[in-house]
């Protein structure tokens, strides 16, 4: 039988990670379990992973700021995302999704009924896998900030979503990445449910000097850090 | 080397968009063109939250092993035995009745390493709107005598919680239901 390498999944440090329950988003308390999670032992089924499903599925690529004459409307971004593991390993050939609103704050979404308009040359999501150095370049509109609706004038900064897959599905991560230097930052009821603030400040994507880029675009850079890391053999 | 903190999660969000739900993301049964090897099943169910609402739009994603109980991956050793016409990932949304149904193979049981053996089972990650980290739980086959052993059935303390893990036979498939909080509330696992 093959030799395999095995997969460390650690233990989270509860600090660095999101409350559950937040106040003044009320659809948490609705959603949370209230029993205690159940501690299990790590088994082939949860260090293993689909990664050799991903060309099922189809790439919508990076380039989601319209073409030719139909261009988005909003500040013309490029993303520059950097996935890795623990160990700051890159994380090639995974599966990265994106989506955000569009420059109004407004989601090509059935259940988005903003009064914000739809722009019709901005559908606001990326499917790419990662290269080998784990980068993506994203070229898109910075996207807008909107109001919760219900909420009591909560309004969300603004920020894009990303879901990765990771080496194996114990590492599976869903988050959102936010802008530097937005007011609303500082009061989002989300954003600020993480305790650690260098786990927050690690959520805030990176400015580049503008001479980083293109003529016509601004700059940012991230880093996802997607759980695991080389195992240590046992001794 | 210096340990990364991994990245906090925050939750999916209302607005996923429907095109990441592809058409026939939910049916694990064909791969490349080939059709699975096994006993095909319907795996579905509706999802709930506090007081018995039903959730809409909310996402499911599944990974499991194949008929033979080989996961389709390089860490699996014996993966190159794995089915080719088998694709152990899925997705799938509710709908407004908070329904949700995947088309899938009856997994097999696989003996781990130190020998005993891991029941037929599916993991289930759960991904929605107030959802801030996301939700891992674990469906079971109602009838599997590798039930009364399975090591992460065995970890649902106290005991009298492992029955809402094990799906009950319905029709073609296996009835799932999930309710995220509350009377019933389901099983979930430290993440």
């Amino acid at each position: 039988m093959a030799t395999v390498t095995l997969y460390g999944i650690g233990t989270l440090d509860e600090a660095t990670q999101s409350a559950r329950v937040i106040p003044g988003y009320r659809q948490t308390a609705l959603r949370t379990p209230a029993m205690p999670l159940h501690r299990r032992p790590r088994t082939r089924s949860e260090l293993t992973g689909p990664r050799e499903q991903a060309g099922r599925l189809a790439q919508l690529g990076a380039d989601i700021a319209g073409h030719g004459g139909r261009q988005a409307i909003g500040q013309l971004i490029h993303l520059r995302l950097e996935v890795v593991d623990e160990d700051g390993a890159p994380v090639g050939g995974t599966l990265v999704e994106m989506w955000q609103s569009n420059a109004a704050g407004r989601y090509i979404h059935p259940n988005d009924d903003d009064h914000a308009p739809v722009d019709p040359n901005f559908y606001g999501a990326a499917r790419v896998l990662t290269d080998e150095s784990g980068a993506i370049e994203i070229r898109t509109v910075k996207p807008g900030a909107y109001p919760v609706p219900d909420s009591n004038h909560w309004w969300r900064p603004p920020h894009i979503h990303f879901s990765v897959w990771g080496e194996v599905w114990l590492a599976r991560l869903v988050t959102q990445m936010y802008f530097p230097g937005e007011p609303l930052n500082a009061e989002d009821r989300i954003l600020n449910a993480v305790p650690d603030a260098a786990a927050r400040a690690a959520l805030v994507c990176r400015a580049l000097p503008t001479s980083a880029g293109p003529a016509n675009a601004l700059v940012f850079e991230h880093r996802l850090v997607v759980r695991g890391r080389a195992a240590t053999p046992a001794a | 080397m210096a340990r990364l903190t991994p990245t906090a999660e925050i939750t999916l969000g209302p607005f996923f968009p429907p095109r990441y739900v592809d058409t026939g993301a939910n049916d694990l049964t064909v791969r490349d063109g080939r059709a699975a090897r096994g006993e095909r099943i319907e795996l579905h169910g509706t999802v709930r939250q506090e007081g018995g609402a039903p959730l809409d739009n909310l996402v499911l994603e599944i990974w499991q092993a194949d008929a033979n109980g080989i996961f389709r991956d390089p860490r699996d050793p014996r993966h190159a035995d794995a089915d080719p016409g088998f694709a152990g990932w899925g997705r799938a949304a509710t709908g407004k009745d908070g329904a949700y149904r995947f088309t899938t193979i009856r997994p097999g049981a696989y003996a781990m390493p130190e020998g005993s053996m891991r029941a037929p089972h599916v993991n289930v990650i759960v991904l929605f709107s107030g959802i801030m980290r996301h939700l891992q739980t674990v469906m079971f086959f109602a009838g599997e005598t590798a039930n009364a052993t399975d090591p992460v059935l065995a970890s649902v303390q106290p005991a009298s919680l492992r029955e809402r893990l094990v799906a009950p036979r319905d029709g073609a498939g296996y009835r799932f239901d999930i309710v995220l909080r509350g009377d019933g509330e389901t099983p979930f696992f430290e993440d």
